[in-house]
């Protein structure tokens, strides 16, 4: 009896199963199938995730009501695979659109931390980029990107629903040329601005 | 059984703003609640001590953002008061025309965002689709869908451009068969009638004490408009009547009369428009150019110490009042001081407690039927 | 067509208003008076001006005999420069809506032209100027009109005007953990870039820096 015990252990146990994964990784590497299989395996997953770009459900001033726009029947997001979640555990892309005040900052980054990789951050309207008309204001930040790192600007104040679609199109052309990159890595990347030729 | 504090927080899509309600449950009931605001608080008040009388017109415009134009024209009365400007009558016409589309599409926005909360996702598409027809028009006469900048110390910036008579006629008079439609929609449907009738009573003399005005307190059976109570602009001179609903229970006013206030008064303000258009002084085809004494008059931009000016005017959610007093700086080019009401900073505590011994289901209903708008509520 | 209340109402009501408080309250140096506003149909309203020590006493008449029924706006204003006597001012206004003729859950529809006596809408304004100081200090009519609360609240927060008697008193826009005496609105107290010259200076702010840079705000 613990004889058969033993033998099926072995078979079962987590050391065979990790010495076995580390030996097929290593002969991946010396092949360098795995780098091929990773390369594929971004472009993939850029392909797939550019096409569909889960927004976090965040309204914060007048341009979530222009982001509402640009949901409906006229303007219509939706056929560019813009859906709108309501946890941020399930989102791609944070839309900041509205200013920043000092008792939401750390929570928009608290929502920003709980995203996961790979995430993306639009700031949109003018409040979000520089603090807009309120620039001058004791409660307000000058601009989203003081707490975080972002990837498109839509300037306007609101940016019509036009420009916001424009602003994902940017984004998902930003997005074949970084990819999956974690987005503590971007700062040498140049920030895309809608409007900007 | 356990009771818990809730947080419904500042990012929560059914909160229509950024404000965090937090209930505590017993269960599936409410025993007790606790609102927080102030997450977009951004100091309007005191920017506004740093600018001249016209530079205040966009912030005003961005405080309730929904309902704009309505916020626009309560600064404005409040800085004529200050200067002692006066108004022509067609510019009076064209701001009471002007208010009364803000206010259309405030509504319809407000239908649009609390039929989804009651699970009518038809309801978003299709209010969303004849709002676009209402900022067609006020992008027409101000330039932009959402943040006009249009009414003048003195009168109004622009007059109607030519044409734009026969087009707003046409959008609504095809508006008065939508607005059927949608009460075909929804005064039909089991669980829209289910889900609003009966949940979150509220006592007209507890409203009033309150301070609550507008269609909250009107849909309780208190007749107070500031339109006629308070009288400005021209609506002694235009056909319309109060829309006050009945409650349905001695109880007080529950969501489903908020909701039909709301329609009535849409339906007044489409009456109001088509009867404006054809009594504006001037005529509805001509088209004055900018800067005409038919549309406005050279107003004072210094107001000295110890000059005050007050309006009260009945935007969309309620009564907003603004107080300037002059006397700032740069002799009297800046107000000294600024102090804006917003009618849902009242409200929202009240709401807050009405909530109190209803289900967690029920919160989307009232806090929805209310019709918040944080922008104004935090300055 | 569109009803409204007639400026000779709202005249008699202004005036019947102001000789009641007048005669109740002469003397002690109350003074008020009907004042007429400069836009759209010149409406009158009533001014009050109230010492903080008879406030609670003007307050409570003005709920119980003049019906005033709630209380829409309080301001708080700071006069650094000022007299000695003005150093701060808070202003009340209060509303009067026609509410005492109708029946709890009916649906009247009141011709407002037939409005008469206590029924006819008046707005009130009160003003009380308080001494020069650090400490300017108001009894709180938080008991009286429950509109009061959140405006009391908000007029510390930003003001920095002690409200005595008022319970539970919290910020409510700025943050809870703001530094202790930072009421904003004071005249001390300066926007950030104030003194900036649109065309000359750098309006994008890229070359400048502000004075807090690097600090977690």
């Amino acid at each position: 009896m613990s004889n058969d015990g033993e033998n099926f252990a072995a078979f079962n146990s987590r050391a065979l199963v990790e010495m076995v994964g580390d030996v097929t990784d290593e002969a991946l590497k010396a092949t360098k199938i795995k780098q091929f299989l990773g390369v594929l395996a971004g472009r993939y997953f850029n392909w797939a995730g550019r096409k569909s770009l889960f927004t976090l459900h965040l309204g914060i001033k007048c341009c979530a009501i222009e982001m509402a726009a640009a949901a409906t029947p006229r303007f219509d997001g939706d056929r560019f695979g813009v859906l709108f979640r309501s946890s941020p555990r399930q989102s791609d892309v944070l839309l900041v659109n509205g200013p920043v005040s000092k008792k939401f900052a750390d929570k928009i980054v608290r929502l920003w931390e709980q995203m996961p990789e790979p995430k993306y951050c639009i700031a949109m309207g003018e409040c979000a980029i520089s603090g807009g008309p309120y620039f001058q204001s004791y409660n307000i930040l000058e601009g989203v990107d003081t707490v975080i790192p972002v990837d498109v600007y839509i300037p306007g104040c609101p940016p019509r629903p036009e420009a916001l679609i424009d602003g994902f199109g940017l984004l998902r052309e930003k997005i074949i040329r970084i990819g999956g990159a974690p987005s503590t890595g971007r700062d040498g990347e140049r920030p895309v601005i809608v409007g900007e030729d | 059984m356990a009771q818990m504090w809730i947080t419904m927080g500042p990012q929560h899509p059914m909160t229509h703003g950024l404000w965090t309600l937090r209930v505590k449950v017993d269960g599936e009931t409410i025993v007790d609640t606790d609102a927080e605001l102030g997450y977009i608080h951004r100091g309007v008040e005191k920017i506004c001590e740093d600018r001249d009388f016209t530079q205040i017109t966009p912030y005003c415009d961005r405080l309730c953002y929904v309902s704009a134009m309505t916020w626009a024209n309560s600064y404005i009365y409040a800085a004529e008061d200050l200067l002692e400007a006066e108004v022509p009558e067609r510019a009076e016409f064209i701001r009471l025309i002007s208010a009364e589309l803000q206010r259309l599409a405030s509504h319809l926005m407000w239908l649009g965002a609390f039929g989804p909360d009651i699970g009518s996702l038809t309801l978003m598409t299709w209010c969303m689709r004849d709002r676009e027809m209402f900022l067609d028009l006020l992008q027409e006469l101000g330039g932009s869908r959402m943040h006009y900048n249009y009414p003048r110390i003195g009168g109004v910036k622009r007059d109607i451009p030519v044409g734009f008579a026969t087009r707003l006629i046409a959008k609504i008079k095809l508006f008065e068969k939508r607005i059927e439609e949608y009460e075909m929609l929804l005064d039909e449907s089991t669980i829209w009638l289910v889900r609003l009738q009966g949940v979150g009573y509220t006592k007209a003399e507890d409203m009033v004490e309150a301070g609550v005005s507008g269609p909250n307190v009107r849909a309780a059976g208190v007749n107070y408009d500031v339109r006629w109570a308070h009288p400005y602009s021209v609506y002694d001179q235009v056909d319309w009547e109060p829309a006050v609903e009945k409650p349905t229970s001695v109880k007080g006013a529950d969501c489903y009369d908020r909701y039909r206030v709301r329609m009535e008064e849409m339906r007044q303000s489409s009456k109001m428009i088509l009867d404006a258009i054809e009594k504006i002084p001037g005529g509805k085809n001509r088209n004055y150019s900018t800067g005409d004494e038919m549309i406005m008059t050279k107003a004072p931009t210094r107001a000295p110490e110890g000059a005050t000016g007050f309006s009260n005017y009945e935007c969309t959610r309620g009564a907003s009042q603004f107080y300037i007093k002059g006397g700032g700086e740069g002799r009297g080019k800046n107000p000294y001081r600024l102090s804006i009401r917003s009618p849902m900073f009242i409200t929202i505590p009240y709401v807050a407690k009405t909530m109190i011994g209803y289900k967690i289901a029920d919160i989307p209903a009232i806090m929805g039927s209310f019709d918040p708008c944080i922008g104004e509520t935090d300055r | 067509m569109g009803m409204r209340v007639t400026l000779e109402q709202s005249d008699s009501a202004a005036k019947s208003c102001v000789a009641v408080l007048n005669e109740r309250f002469s003397g002690s140096g109350i003074k008020s008076t009907v004042e007429h506003h400069s836009n759209a149909f010149k409406m009158p309203f009533v001014r009050i001006h109230v010492t903080p020590q008879h406030w609670l006493a003007v307050a409570k008449f003005m709920k119980y005999d003049i019906s005033v029924n709630y209380c829409s706006m309080v301001t708080g204003t700071h006069f650094p420069d000022g007299p000695a006597e003005r150093g701060w001012e808070v202003a009340y206004h209060m509303m009067r809506m026609p509410v005492s003729n109708v029946k709890p859950n009916t649906n009247t529809k009141h011709v407002a032209e037939k409005l008469s006596g206590n029924d006819i809408p008046l707005e009130f304004e009160v003003l009380i100027a308080l001494e020069q100081g650090d400490t300017p200090t108001v009894p709180s009519i938080q008991s009286i009109w429950v509109g009061a609360d959140w405006n009391e609240k908000e007029t510390w927060d930003l003001v920095g005007i002690n409200f005595e008697g008022h319970e539970n008193m919290h910020r409510v826009l700025n943050p809870h953990d703001s530094p202790d005496q930072f009421h904003p609105l004071q005249k001390q107290h300066k926007l950030r870039y104030h003194g900036h010259n649109e065309m000359y200076d750098d309006s994008q702010g890229f070359g400048r820096k502000p004075a807090d840079e690097g600090r977690n705000k």
